[in-house]
């Protein structure tokens, strides 16, 4: 097994806490984030940061050359990324989910193969789980798989690709090869220069706009063994890895971003010119402040309740933990857009409308108005009010 | 299993076409989706007068076939136990 060094040099990484090398990126990501926001581009500058940092590899094994980063780990990060830029974070957040599939479900050759590259920042992985038609529905496919000797055979159209224009490698869903029905899927490895990849359209998003999400359409061969996990296996995936550090990812991208601008407002609030500017005795303000770090407060408490149960259940697809899951994500991207329109009430159109305000709440409030649509909460309702049907005494975890 | 379970499948499982259930059809693969376990689940009940423990309410029971007939027949013996 290679293990490749980090390009953090003279083995010193491990030494240098995790705090600190994200906030390496969080300086870069600061540096452009108005640049990228406005012209809806990848923050590459940021990505350059988060494979210099060996950040990328953050939940690679240390045997693989990786900082054997855990759970609680990428939401620390994708919380303080947050702060800053809500893009990064989600990025960051969606990457480490495609590595903890690799890591947990991989057969050991292509983790050989892959998980040094990833660790050494040589891979961002993107994740391509949308397919026309299904809108967002991970556990079904219709583009299939096609096997030939050792050989898989990719052609798959996707509608939207986060960071796909940059990505070195994704993982991507397909229809298993032989199947009799849509939902027998499989997750598939290909690595950037394996696939003919044409793109096309143009992205000008509300808000997320640094995301740069694209369609695609990804065309080559791999060998047999890129497949990850079991073929015919994706939903045992979805289960124990994507649909957990997706909701555990972008609550935690969420919250970091309303945090940041409670941050930023608190500290108008309190500077001289703050003070002068706003009434801190009025009683208007003290609430609007107090219901804003409610909601976060509660936010903080629920992802970590939740982080708690995905790294100690043995079985998370009991109706009690799917509903947790879900409520965290629901809330987190109700609360956390709530708390923002709180600040911009609290601090009215100068510092809650324009763009130029240090407090940066319109930028906040346009990306944070995506976290209830991306996999949409009112899909996700649906599937809780069927779960809750299967809990009658109501069992809380 | 029960020939009456097996007609009971039927209905959720839209993708069977013309092969035969056993034991080891995934019920997943054959078309049975979270949203309708729910609806097999009331049917189960209706039609074996017995419920499900809340702690076999797992993916794994839902797996194949015979995970769930096995389900049930717990259900059966601790409903006769009792």
């Amino acid at each position: 097994m290679s293990t490749a060094l980090l390009p953090v040099q003279d083995g010193a990484v491990l030494d240098v806490p995790l705090r600190q090398r994200v906030e390496r990126v969080a300086a870069v990501a600061a540096e452009h984030a108005a640049d990228t926001d406005r012209d809806a581009v990848f923050p590459v500058a940021a990505l350059a940061e988060l494979r210099a940092t060996g950040l990328l590899g953050l939940l690679v094994p240390i045997e693989y050359g990786g900082l054997g980063g855990g759970i609680g780990d990428v939401i620390d990060a994708a919380i303080q990324l947050g702060r800053t830029d809500m893009s990064v974070a989600m990025i960051f957040a969606m990457h480490c989910q495609q590595v903890a599939a690799v890591v947990g479900h991989a057969g050991p050759r292509l983790r050989a193969e892959l998980l040094p590259q990833i660790a050494a920042g040589a891979v961002y992985l993107a994740s391509v789980t949308t397919e026309a038609g299904k809108g967002g529905h991970l556990l079904s496919a219709e583009s299939a798989l096609a096997a030939s000797a050792d050989e898989l055979v990719i052609d798959r159209f996707a509608p939207i690709v986060t960071g796909g224009a940059h990505a070195d490698g994704f993982l991507i869903t397909m229809r298993s090869p032989d199947a009799t029905s849509p939902n027998q899927v499989s997750l598939v490895y290909a690595h950037r220069d394996q696939l003919e990849i044409t793109g096309s359209g143009d992205w000008q998003p509300m808000g997320m706009r640094a995301s740069h999400s694209l369609p695609l359409r990804l065309t080559g061969h791999v060998p047999g063994h890129q497949v990850v996990g079991e073929h015919g296996e994706f939903p045992k995936i979805a289960m124990e890895v994507f649909g957990p550090l997706a909701h555990l990812g972008w609550s935690a991208s969420w919250l970091g971003t309303a945090s940041g601008a409670l941050s930023r407002v608190l500290k108008l609030l309190r500077g001289k010119d703050g003070r002068a500017r706003f009434d801190l005795g009025s009683e208007l303000l003290l609430s609007r402040l107090s219901r804003a770090r409610q909601r976060l407060d509660a936010v903080h408490a629920l992802l970590r309740h939740t982080q708690h149960l995905v790294t100690s259940s043995a079985d998370l697809s009991t109706p009690p933990n799917q509903l947790l899951l879900n409520a965290l994500k629901i809330t987190a991207s109700e609360q956390c857009h709530a708390a923002v329109e709180d600040l911009i009430d609290l601090v009215g159109l100068r510092h809650g409308y324009l763009k130029d305000s240090p407090t940066r709440l319109e930028l906040a409030l346009r990306d944070l108005r995506s976290a209830a649509l991306n996999y949409g909460n009112d899909r996700l309702h649906l599937a809780d009010g069927r779960l809750a049907l299967l809990d009658p005494e109501v069992r809380f975890v | 299993m029960h020939a009456q379970f097996v007609d009971l499948l039927m209905p959720f499982l839209k993708f069977v076409g013309s092969n035969e259930i056993t034991e080891d059809s995934r019920l997943r693969d054959l078309g049975l989706d979270s949203m309708q376990s729910i609806e097999l689940l009331f049917a189960i009940e209706d039609t074996f007068g017995i419920s499900l423990p809340d702690e076999d309410l797992t993916d794994t029971t839902f797996a194949t076939a015979g995970s769930l007939w096995a389900a049930m027949q717990r259900a059966t013996d601790q409903l006769a136990a009792a």
